[in-house]
């Protein structure tokens, strides 16, 4: 009879299409979540309401675990051959995810928070929560937010996205073509997660907000900026002194975790000691690329 | 309707947009099992069609007498079964 076990790496050429295993993934989450009691949204990819924004493609699975249930899900996740790839800490400069990598599954972003939906991460989710739906993933019921919800979500991740095609052809379907019920609609959802910084981005407003301490967070990813701009970035938007003092000192340490993937194997300590070189030598030499290129702009 | 047999609680189950293929995996860890052809459409008339005659509309699928493969067909469920990827729901009737 006609079946056979899949046991290859997500790969090219393998039999099992990718959205059919991220689709597992999100099922693979949910089992788990629901075994160990904790709540969450499965948020954009194939947890997206697909008449947002037509056709579009996706390479891992999103979820938004209630905070105080991050902890839980991911000891979960690593009992049940779930790899954790990246941490928080490492993600992006909004510390907001971690990585997660399956053998039959692939990848899946664990998010802790969702850059610039507030005011709070607990406030945020349990306003998502609220008036969550349900949708059918890889078998399984799952949770996801309103639809509402969801086109502000992805606008806040679009704004993020710099010069990314994908995020322009977000903006441009949630956006720029929505009827004026619909902008209505992201509107409400932009106030009600406090998410109008984040937003402001869409609306070409952002500089209106250069005394919030997320500003130059936003400001970097949305435009662009070096290394060291990033972690200065950071260190503005982290709340007190220590933890100002805690991401500073981050900043110079080297993240294992992304050199293993980058590596493909454990990586040395000697690699680990040149890597501690390096990384500060190349925020560096991106300030200096950038200063020519601002000098060079200048005398033309 | 009730099916003849029904996808196991710790099951996740997709089926190709052209209904030519179905995905089994185990939850929450894998692996995933892939069932074409016969395979498929097997999963798909016990499980989702009614149980009465389910094994009568495989045979109907690939033009056969259903006394022909009904010993092959119930083999494979009962394999599934077995493997806790299926269970049987409460009153079969294979044809």
């Amino acid at each position: 009879m006609a079946a056979r076990e899949v046991a290859e790496v997500p790969a090219a050429g393998a039999t099992v299409p990718l959205e059919v295993r991220i689709g597992f993934a999100h099922a693979s989450v949910q089992w788990i979540a629901d075994r160990c009691g904790a709540d969450l949204l499965h948020v954009k990819g194939a947890a997206l309401d697909p008449t947002l924004v037509p056709d579009r493609g996706f390479s891992d699975a999103d979820v938004l675990v209630r905070p105080a249930h991050v902890a839980r899900v991911l000891a979960e996740l690593r009992q049940h051959g779930w790899e954790l790839i990246n941490s928080f800490a490492y993600g992006s400069s909004f510390e907001h995810s971690a990585t997660l990598r399956h053998h039959d599954f692939g990848l899946l972003d664990l998010h802790r928070l969702y850059p610039g939906a507030g005011p709070t991460p607990e406030a945020a989710f349990a306003t998502l929560w609220s008036e969550r739906r349900t949708t059918t993933l890889g078998g399984r019921s799952c949770a996801v937010p309103a639809r509402g919800a969801q086109a502000a979500l992805l606008l806040l991740h679009a704004a993020r996205g710099g010069a990314d095609p994908k995020a322009a052809r977000d903006v441009d379907y949630l956006w720029h073509r929505a009827t004026d019920d619909e902008r209505q609609q992201v509107l409400d959802w932009v106030d009600r997660l406090d998410a109008r910084l984040g937003f402001s981005v869409i609306l070409g407003e952002l500089d209106e907000h250069r005394d919030d301490p997320a500003y130059d967070l936003w400001r970097v990813a949305a435009r662009g900026g070096t290394r060291m701009e990033e972690w200065r970035a950071r260190v503005r938007a982290a709340r007190g002194l220590r933890a100002k003092a805690h991401v500073a000192g981050r900043s110079v340490l080297v993240n294992v975790e992304h050199l293993t993937i980058v590596r493909g194997r454990p990586v040395s300590r000697r690699e680990v000691i040149a890597e501690f070189f390096d990384r500060p030598l190349r925020g560096a030499r991106e300030q200096l690329a950038r200063l020519r290129s601002a000098r060079q702009g200048r005398n033309r | 309707m009730t099916p003849a047999f029904r996808p196991a609680a710790d099951v996740g189950v997709t089926v190709s947009r052209d209904g030519a293929t179905v995905y089994v995996a185990r939850l929450p860890a894998g692996p995933i099992l892939v069932l074409d052809g016969a395979g498929a459409v097997i999963w798909a008339e016990a499980t989702e069609g009614p149980a009465d005659g389910w094994i009568d509309r495989v045979a109907d699928a690939f033009d056969v007498p259903a006394s022909g493969i009904a010993a092959d067909a119930l083999a494979f469920v009962h394999s599934l079964c077995g493997d806790g990827l299926l269970d049987e729901a409460d009153a079969v009737r294979a044809t």
